[in-house]
């Protein structure tokens, strides 16, 4: 094999989501609030741009 | 009374079929040419290709679907076009063949008054050697391809249960693929799968693409406009690969497979070679292999279909720098040059040029990502297409056809990052417009409705249009009320 690290990209510069981030990814009433909000964004951007 | 016949019935051949039904009654008849009995919704296929779906809740039969609304319905494949007629008939027809067990082989000679190409894409796995089912690499672009690539991650799992370090690669196959989502939501369920299982310690996870920058997804990347600071989509996406721990090698373009080796080239013209335990790699996708003819059986391929098997429709295809690409460019009516009754919608139509910026090797190997054109906007061309018949047959020859540019219409892509109704994730992203316009909007594209989220949300998003889609396919109740 010749693959060199270098091809790999780097992504030590990337941010990392802090515990409290995680959490609110998953939590499911906050979740469920922009649920709906996509929802409507989805809607609002069909209305929109559908013509 | 009319004939309408629509060859392909996928996301926009089935739309355009349901629609044309609904707003043309009994008057007229509308078939509907597709080599395959089942449809088929895509997107969840990668839900089947980590065991996560069943293969039967993606698929569904069309031909009871039709039969229930009095859509004519061949399954068979569109082999030639004839625009003018034959030597018999001026009146225009499409040969087609049939892929019905019954009647498999014969041919037939349909007359329409409209036709729409909706014929989708050949996967061309022979682009690469050792690419694909028959290669050495699994697919999940159709639902039996899934199940297979399901098969084989089981197998990977277990030796990884048993302590023995795998390499999963998961990207695309070649330099000119486009669908990235779908490579970037399997490598990110495969990671799940593999949480999920305990083993995800002694398991390399490498995405492998064309794309020059993560976040790229074939569509040069988004601008988000997030808590007062714009962010791209780049930097979105680098911060989930490094929380997950899936390793990225950009910009490549994969020329051959052997067994347990990739070998790809990558932007700076240098040749690697990556092992790999399981790979799950997107071939690249050419039209499906359609002729057309004129009046005295002269081949005109060429004068309609664009050298990648794609239909030319009403886009600006003269050749120019990137530089000069605008959002003008693009198709809006998907009418042939040159004729008023024939449409080429989703996948089938050529696109003028790339969205993402091509690039090329200094061997002068081009790695550049093909436009997408599925999902939503693939059902809002193939509803577009109805309308514009509908009203000609309703009004008169002259109507004017009805407009949806990429480069106007929005889109919705949710990636999914592992399933579980509490433990899932995805990234939730919307676009407007599709193709960036930078006359209009400084970042290309207007940044109130270009935002991504990543979260349990994006799931239930993905989840929900996966039952709604299919309860639109399958055309029943209120189907109509759902947006394209």
């Amino acid at each position: 094999m010749s693959e060199t690290p270098a091809v790999v990209a780097d992504l030590s510069r990337s941010p990392l989501p802090t515990r409290v981030t995680l959490r609110r990814r998953q939590n499911v009433v906050l979740q469920f609030v922009r649920f709906v909000r996509f929802d409507l964004r989805i809607m609002r951007m069909v209305a929109k741009g559908h013509r | 009374m009319a004939r309408i016949v629509i060859l392909g019935a996928g996301v926009s051949g089935h739309t355009a079929a349901l629609h044309l039904k609904r707003l043309l009654g009994s008057r007229h008849t509308i078939t509907v040419v597709s080599p395959n009995s089942k449809w088929n919704w895509i997107p969840s296929n990668i839900w089947v290709g980590v065991g996560e779906m069943e293969k039967k809740h993606v698929i569904f039969p069309l031909a009871p679907v039709y039969q229930r609304k009095g859509i004519d319905f061949r399954q068979a494949k569109g082999v030639a076009i004839r625009p003018y007629g034959d030597a018999d008939d001026p009146r225009p027809a499409v040969d087609i063949e049939y892929t019905l067990p019954e009647k498999a082989g014969q041919t037939e000679r349909l007359r329409y008054d409209y036709l729409v190409n909706a014929t989708g894409p050949k996967l061309r796995f022979e682009a690469t050697p050792g690419l694909g089912p028959d290669g050495h690499t699994v697919s999940v672009c159709t639902a039996d391809h899934a199940v297979e690539a399901n098969v084989k991650l089981r197998a990977v799992i277990e030796k990884l249960k048993a302590g023995i370090p795998q390499t999963l690669v998961v990207g695309t196959g070649h330099g000119t693929c486009t669908c990235e989502g779908a490579a970037f939501e399997y490598v990110f369920n495969v990671d799940h799968e593999l949480r999920q299982a305990g083993v995800r310690d002694l398991a390399r996870v490498v995405y492998l693409t064309n794309e020059a920058a993560l976040g790229d997804f074939g569509v040069d990347g988004m601008i988000f406009d997030q808590q007062g600071f714009q962010t791209t989509s780049e930097l979105w996406t680098g911060s989930l690969f490094r929380e997950r721990g899936v390793e990225a090698i950009l910009g490549t373009h994969v020329f051959q497979i052997d067994e347990g080796v990739i070998h790809f080239e990558s932007l700076d013209g240098e040749k690697h070679m990556l092992d790999f335990d399981f790979a799950m790699l997107i071939p690249p996708f050419g039209g499906q292999p359609l002729t057309a003819y004129d009046r005295d059986g002269a081949d005109i391929t060429a004068d309609m279909f664009a050298p990648s098997g794609f239909m030319k429709v009403d886009a600006d295809y003269s050749p120019k720098p990137y530089e000069e690409w605008k959002a003008e460019d693009w198709p809006s009516t998907y009418l042939a040059p040159g004729f008023d009754n024939i449409f080429a919608v989703g996948i089938a139509f050529a696109p003028p040029h790339q969205i993402s910026k091509p690039r090329k090797t200094p061997n002068g190997t081009v790695i550049a990502p093909s436009p997408p054109r599925t999902g939503m906007p693939s059902g809002v061309m193939g509803k577009t297409a109805a309308l514009s018949i509908a009203g000609r047959l309703k009004n008169g020859k002259d109507t004017p056809a009805h407009t949806a540019s990429m480069a106007q219409m929005g889109a919705a892509c949710v990636a999914s990052a592992g399933t579980g109704l509490t433990k899932g994730s995805a990234a939730a992203m919307t676009m407007l417009p599709v193709v960036p316009d930078y006359v209009r909007y400084p970042t290309g594209r207007d940044a109130r409705e270009t935002q991504g989220e990543l979260g349990l949300h994006g799931h239930w998003v993905k989840l929900m249009l996966h039952y709604l889609f299919i309860y639109k396919a399958k055309a029943l109740p209120g189907w109509q009320l759902i947006p394209e």
